[in-house]
């Protein structure tokens, strides 16, 4: 910040300084400028510079060069030039290369004459013709400004429509002879049809709306049993009785979960290194039980949003706050990535986005590196959300970043038996530090040094010796008395020696020895003399082969001492040639000599050392104590953990990033959310999540009550009224029932947010209970994609209920709710064989391996928000249903399960049983013939006792290939 | 407005373009205007933008990081200077630190030849692909983001590092569709399941039938494709019946509704596509219709090279049946691949042992059939080496601000080489292209022009290159 200012001031001054000479009339020395311009600059420029830098093409880095005015205002990291300061300016930086981020021009460092150019142009003060004034981007206003959003459908506020009048003036309703039937809902529809001329086609039969709703609110098919206990009587107060029924359902609860998860990018694992969310699948559980109890939707944002901040009486409800804020978390973030400021931004870029698209339909992101070229969301409004974003991290930083995960709130009783547990564990793990210390202290006890107090004898060593002339200290070869050994540098022959001489030695007899490290550049001729009671004795000692004792020790023979007599030993480096090597010198007395050797003494001695025993016991008591340690650890991962971020101390305001680079920042924007939806918002202190949260779920934010709303109808109808329900901005498609919308909105806000209510009154519309049958050559041509709902949409059954049904059928699907599947000790989710019979949205979602299936039939991608499944048709997913084996398995089964049927009800009834089980509906006669003529039956014409008996030789193979049809079949895949 | 059979076309038409699309191929042509004008209001920039050099690609994916100065890009002042302590940029040590570290340089293990006419160096790492070298097209100062595999393995095949985009061969697809209708066409051999895993062959937000497909996977040696190859526990005969029965069933169902659905009788199309491509795409996958003597010349014979050498042979067999966009990789599941020496240096070695015949190989192949000319061969990883040891060891770093990738065929300038790193091979400085370039100057060479191959997705126009890559047009012929 304050170097920019700084550098526009220098501009500024220079600028009139500039100025004030041409005033003057400075004629020539502008001569030579234009000509160095002209023949130099200019021609660089458009060679080098202005393919990106122009106002014609890119501007990259927000900055010109094909005007004066363009590189005087400088761009997105400031200003370009210093005059009269090439070292100082920008430009110059990039071209020199200096600075590794900036770089220019990006293909190779300019010829070192041209780089002299510029700098000779910048030191003369950057004269530059070209004073026509810049273009500027011709469509540069194309986008809605935050002042006019409310032209924009959907930052209006939510019409209050008063639904009478409405229905007063509603030509279709008082044209329609059943409308003492018609919900508020199909008012809108009907009357635009009127308008339209568009004739809707009738309400489907019972048991096609009977499939239908189970498997909208269920994900499963009703079975021969529900069928025929709903069909029965049906009427329109039965059908509203099974809405009921199913909505208290707890299938109910997990559906709609699946339909949020899309919008959430759920996942189990991230994509880079495979790594395994352990604990994602709380937040999942908490969507399938807050659905499932109905709890508000408002409710719900604020959780995922802000759940940590909320207040809570209980601990079941902390425990639901805290898991929803997994919410935030879920990104497939690249922890790898090294430039962590930039990661940090990244996460939060994920984060707004998901937040935008799922609860505002906006399309947030779209403003981080510019204003928002189409909808009302300038920079400052990304930089502001992201502020308050910024306060909390999903990360723990290191080369590969981690997630956070938290401990869950438990009863008093379970805290405290983690307490224990936690502090007992502590002091385990501070003992196993001691032991291990202990332990270290005798391994680590480096045997090349041997303490001079553990030598038997009386040992001088070289530190205590007398040394002449300068020796040089070392220790850098084999094992050593002490700390060191000294060597003569091979030099100074003659001059050097060393006195080893006792303080006190008892008189007597000895063994003396003379340590030293032999190696190849050692003298051969080292003269070691011996003063003892009996004269001077001289021994050549061979430094260069190893001492013959322990490869230390050189035995000088055997000395009697007495009490007042010389008794010391002399090395001197007088005429040897090589290093002389001095490191300590022994007086072992004779009687304490082992089998006259040293090295069989020393070893002796070594036993009274107790080091060994005590490493024996300290090891197995290190044993005992991590395996404590272990179980303790063990009992204390178990506690329940759960994804989240956490805050990383107070918010603050963050900086514009230029073109969204976090090393290149701007001015500072204040934390705050959209300007184009103002709300009165109370705080002190700055805005937090907690605001966030209640600003997203005010029932007063024109967006969010219309996005879920929107949602909820495109989950049951199969398009939403907004057909791209992630989009509410000017780029969306605009709604096809405006007023449907709105009112849909308001319901929703009126029951306090409640799914269900929404749910309902969606289904028990004529809207949705509308056949899909073949419309008029004249509705066709008026409105071929049924925007304006004169029938259903035909749908096609989830991959998640595609699944689910084949293991219902075959009588294999295990209805357990919630709770983990990830098999203990996954670390990666390579290759992960899924292979359980639990329903489809408890199997995990592991980016790298999906479950059986899902790759095939357009399953929601998991690393962004998805707002509506592709609908692909490819050869695959044939391939998948005939030749897969997980399908085929459940073939197998259900052929078991139904020959055993066809055994004891006849053929024609088993297979329609089967129909049944498959489709909702019996088997038409013509269908009847062509599975009898693929068992190679006989046909009969109905049912007979006959049928009993030859029932018994359905070929089973051919059975279990008949079952696979039925499943590839299109009325298994699609829903009327 | 449309009729019926224009909407059913449509419908055709607009599943057409995957692994497994619905028409046949003669259908498809008759097409093309109807896919123009109807169906694709909503991409409207798909199909090819000027005239192409060339109609697909081969991509040799050396993952883990080829070492360019042990390779390609001879710097002899690496000998000269051995063992040298040296300031450097290093990128993972600038991320960390934000500044420059003393590192020591380490000489090539590998000596350099002259090969061809032109003379170029390479080293002995890769005797059998330098004899082609006045084929070759070197891009010596490339660049790309990410310091980490993760990241600069998306980069590579998607163009983010980060963010979730599809990958080049999705786009290629998208833009050009498939040259054959029985057959996937994207298709990446043996590839790694780490380092983005299945999102380097992803669709993303593009329709699923842009999806690469997978031919078997790092770590072994099977090219299958999932569910294709006919069961074993049916008999022939058996699923004859099934399918057809399949589609009586299926036309009864549609009869039974009374009213006609494209979307239903694409599905049923479908089952047919599906039931051709069993017996097409397996006799594809079959490489033991080749010659013994081209087997050999894969290095199929020897145990050395036959896993890169079958995966070359299947790319060539794959190239002719006219898939768009084949990538051929060399590397594996583990978070080092392959070539990534971090230690140990000289494994290098076995890397390029196992894959320099294969490639050569397969250019000799490609010369001989006259696909080599409308076929881009690129060679590369996700990144480059740095010329210095790795914490004073025996290895090298990664190194994304200069390495060498080479193209072949597809209407580049062969014999030519294009941009230099610094002294020590180190930084690109002259000539330097940008992956995000590499990306833009492929597509071109394919007819696409990368500005206008975009995708509206939640509101943006998405395209490959993001708002960066320049065509390079010293390196086209």
């Amino acid at each position: 910040m304050h170097q920019i200012v700084r550098v526009s001031v220098a501009i500024l001054s220079h600028c009139m300084f500039v100025f004030a000479l041409n005033a003057q009339g400075q004629s020539n020395t502008e001569d030579v400028k234009l000509r160095h311009f002209e023949s130099k600059i200019r021609p660089a420029l458009i060679r080098y510079c202005v393919e990106c830098h122009s106002a014609e093409t890119e501007q990259s880095g927000g900055l010109l060069l094909d005007s004066s005015a363009g590189w005087q205002q400088g761009g997105d990291s400031g200003a370009a030039v210093v005059l009269g300061e090439a070292d100082s300016s920008l430009l110059i930086k990039a071209i020199n290369y200096s600075n590794p981020k900036l770089q220019m021009p990006p293909d190779g460092k300019l010829p070192a004459d041209v780089i002299e150019a510029f700098r000779v142009w910048i030191e003369q003060g950057a004269f530059d013709p070209r004073t026509e004034p810049m273009v500027t981007e011709a469509n540069k206003n194309r986008a809605l400004s935050v002042e006019k959003a409310q032209n924009h459908w959907s930052y209006k506020p939510i019409a209050n429509l008063d639904l009478e009048s409405l229905a007063a003036s509603s030509s279709a309703l008082q044209n329609h002879p059943t409308n003492s039937t018609m919900g508020s809902i199909d008012q809108f529809i009907e009357d635009r049809l009127a308008q339209e001329g568009i004739v809707a086609v009738p309400v489907a039969q019972p048991t096609v709306l009977i499939r239908r709703l189970y498997q909208d609110l269920t994900g499963l098919p009703p079975t021969a049993t529900d069928l025929e206990r709903w069909s029965t009587d049906f009427s329109a107060k039965r059908y509203a009785e099974l809405v009921d029924y199913l909505l208290s359902s707890p299938f109910y609860g997990e559906t709609i979960a699946r339909h949020w998860m899309d919008v959430v990018r759920y996942a189990d694992s991230i994509t880079l290194r495979g790594m395994v969310h352990k604990n994602a699948w709380r937040y999942r559980d908490y969507l399938v039980s807050s659905f499932n109890q109905d709890r508000s939707f408002q409710q719900m944002i604020r959780e995922q949003v802000a759940g940590d901040h909320l207040q809570a009486d209980d601990e079941s409800t902390r425990t639901q706050q805290l898991v929803a804020t997994a919410f935030l978390a879920l990104g497939d973030t690249n922890l790898e990535k090294q430039d962590k400021e930039q990661l940090d931004m990244d996460y939060i870029d994920e984060q707004l986005d998901v937040i935008g698209a799922a609860f505002l339909g906006q399309t947030i992101g779209c403003a981080r590196c510019h204003d928002h070229k189409f909808d009302p969301i300038p920079t400052r409004d990304y930089y502001a959300l992201a502020g308050i974003l910024k306060s909390a991290t999903g990360m723990k930083h290191s080369n590969v970043s981690d997630w956070i995960e938290q401990p869950l709130p438990l009863d008093e009783l379970r805290r405290q038996e983690f307490g224990r547990i936690e502090s007992e564990l502590a002091k385990l793990t501070q003992e196993s530090k001691e032991i291990k210390k202990k332990l270290d202290k005798i391994a680590n006890k480096n045997p090349r040094f041997i303490p001079p107090g553990e030598l038997p004898g009386v040992v001088v060593d070289s530190g205590q010796a007398t040394l002449v002339g300068s020796w040089v200290a070392s220790s850098s070869v084999g094992n050593i008395v002490g700390e060191n050994y000294f060597h003569d540098d091979n030099n100074e022959k003659g001059q050097k020696s060393a006195t080893f001489e006792p303080e006190a030695l008892p008189p007597g007899e000895y063994e003396v020895f003379l340590a030293y490290q032999s190696a190849e550049n050692r003298a051969t001729n080292v003269t070691v003399k011996v003063f003892s009671a009996d004269g001077e004795r001289e021994i050549i000692v061979n430094q260069r082969v190893p001492a013959p004792e322990l490869d230390l020790w050189n035995g000088l023979g055997k000395y009697r001492f007495e009490a007042n007599g010389q008794k010391y030993v002399l090395v001197n480096n007088a005429a040897t040639n090589g290093h002389v090597i001095v490191d300590a010198v022994l007086f072992l007395p004779v009687e304490q000599l082992k089998d006259g050797s040293l090295a069989a003494t020393l070893k002796t001695n070594a036993g009274d050392n107790n080091s060994v025993v005590n490493s024996e016991v300290l090891k197995k008591e290190l044993k005992r104590v991590e395996e404590q340690v272990g179980d303790l650890q063990k009992k204390l991962d178990s506690r329940p953990k759960y994804l989240t971020v956490s805050e990383t101390g107070k918010a603050k305001d963050i900086p514009i990033h230029i073109r969204g680079d976090s090393h290149t920042l701007g001015e500072i924007v204040p934390r705050g959310f959209l300007t184009a939806i103002q709300l009165p918002v109370e705080s002190n202190d700055g805005l937090s999540r907690l605001h966030l949260a209640y600003w997203l779920s005010d029932n007063g934010n024109p967006l969010t009550a219309r996005v879920y709303a929107n949602r909820v109808w495109q989950w049951l109808m199969g398009e939403g009224i907004v057909r791209t329900p992630n989009n509410f901005g000017t780029t969306g498609a605009a709604p096809s029932h405006p007023e449907l919308l709105d009112w849909l909105s308001l319901r929703l806000i009126k029951s306090g947010w409640s799914t269900k209510t929404l749910v309902r009154e969606i289904v028990m519309s004529r809207a949705y209970q509308r056949s899909l049958t073949e419309p008029s050559a004249i509705t066709l041509e008026k409105d071929p994609d049924n925007h304006l709902l004169w029938r259903g949409h035909l749908r096609r059954i989830s991959v998640e209920s595609l699944r689910d049904s084949m293991l219902f059928v075959s009588g294999e699907l295990d209805v357990a709710q919630c709770g983990s599947l990830i098999r203990s000790g996954t670390k990666e989710d390579y290759n992960y064989v899924h292979g359980t019979t639990r329903r489809s949205i408890y199997q995990p979602v592991f980016r790298n391996s999906l479950p059986e299936l899902f790759d095939e039939f357009d399953f929601a991608n998991p690393s962004f928000s998805v707002e509506n499944r592709s609908r692909s048709t490819v050869a695959p997913q044939g391939l998948a249903l005939m030749q897969d084996p997980w399908v085929s398995a459940r073939c197998k089964q259900t052929a078991l399960k139904y020959a055993s049927v066809i055994r004891s009800e006849g053929t024609r009834e088993g297979i329609s049983q089967l129909y049944l089980a498959c489709f909702a509906r019996r088997p038409i006669e013509s269908e009847l013939k062509t599975c009898f003529e693929y068992l190679g039956l006989e046909w009969q014409e109905e049912a007979s006792n006959d049928s009993l008996d030859s029932s018994t030789q359905v070929n089973a193979a051919r059975l279990e290939q008949l079952v696979q049809v039925l499943f590839a079949s299109l009325d298994f895949r699609f829903l009327d | 407005m449309l009729n019926r059979q224009q909407l059913r076309r449509a419908w055709l038409q607009q599943t057409a373009c995957g692994f497994g699309a619905i028409a046949a191929s003669a259908m498809c042509e008759s097409l093309q205007a109807n896919l123009a004008t109807d169906v694709t209001e909503t991409n409207n920039n798909t199909g090819a933008h000027h005239p192409a050099k060339a109609k697909r690609v081969i991509f040799l994916f050396m993952q883990g990081g080829v070492s360019q100065v042990d390779s390609f890009d001879y710097k002899p002042v690496l000998a000269e200077r051995n063992g040298d302590l040296l300031e450097f940029n290093d990128a993972r040590q600038l991320a960390k630190q934000g500044k420059a570290t003393q590192q020591r340089l380490m000489q090539s293990p590998w000596k350099f030849h002259r090969y061809g006419e032109t003379g170029r160096w390479a080293s002995e790492l890769f005797p059998e692909t330098a004899q082609h070298m006045d084929s070759l097209t070197m891009l010596h100062a490339m660049r790309t983001e990410g310091i980490a595999h993760g990241p600069a393995t998306l980069f590579l095949h998607c163009g983010s590092t980060n963010f979730i985009r599809p990958s080049m061969g999705s786009w290629v697809l998208y833009g050009l569709g498939s040259e054959n209708q029985n057959l996937p066409g994207f298709v990446s051999i043996a590839p790694s399941s780490g380092n983005g895993g299945p999102r380097n062959y992803g669709n993303a937000f593009l329709p699923d039938q842009y999806q690469g497909t997978r031919i078997g996977g790092a770590g072994n040696d099977e090219l299958l494709v999932r569910n294709l190859a006919p069961r074993i526990d049916i008999s022939e005969s058996d699923r004859r019946s099934q399918i057809e029965i399949l589609s009586r069933m299926n036309t009864q169902q549609l009869n039974r509704r009374g009213f006609r659905e494209n979307e239903l009788e694409a599905v049923i199309d479908s089952y047919e596509l599906a039931w051709r491509m069993q017996s097409v795409a397996p006799p594809l996958l079959d490489l033991q219709q080749e010659t013994a003597e081209t087997q050999r010349l894969y290095g199929i014979d020897d145990p050395k090279t036959r896993t890169y050498g079958q995966r070359c042979l299947l790319a060539r067999r794959l190239c002719e049946a006219g898939v768009r966009f084949i990538q051929v990789n060399y590397g594996d599941n583990s978070a080092n691949p392959a070539w990534d020496q971090h230690s140990n240096l000289p494994k290098h070695a076995d890397h390029a042992k196992a894959v320099d015949k294969p490639i050569a190989g397969l250019l000799v192949d490609l010369k001989q059939r006259g696909l080599l000319e409308d076929t881009i061969v690129w060679w590369g990883g996700e990144f480059g080496r740095t010329p210095y040891a790795q914490d004073n060891g025996t290895g090298r770093d990664h190194n994304p601000g200069g390495f060498t990738v080479w193209l072949a065929g597809g209407g580049f300038k062969p014999g030519y080489s294009h941009g230099s790193t610094d002294e020590f091979g180190f930084q690109s400085i002259q000539g330097i292209v940008h992956m995000h370039d590499l990306h833009a100057t492929i597509l071109h060479q394919l007819g696409l022009d990368h500005k206008r191959l975009t995708y509206s997705h939640v509101g943006r126009d998405f395209r490959l290159t993001d708002v960066q890559g320049r065509i390079i047009h010293e390196i086209l012929a």
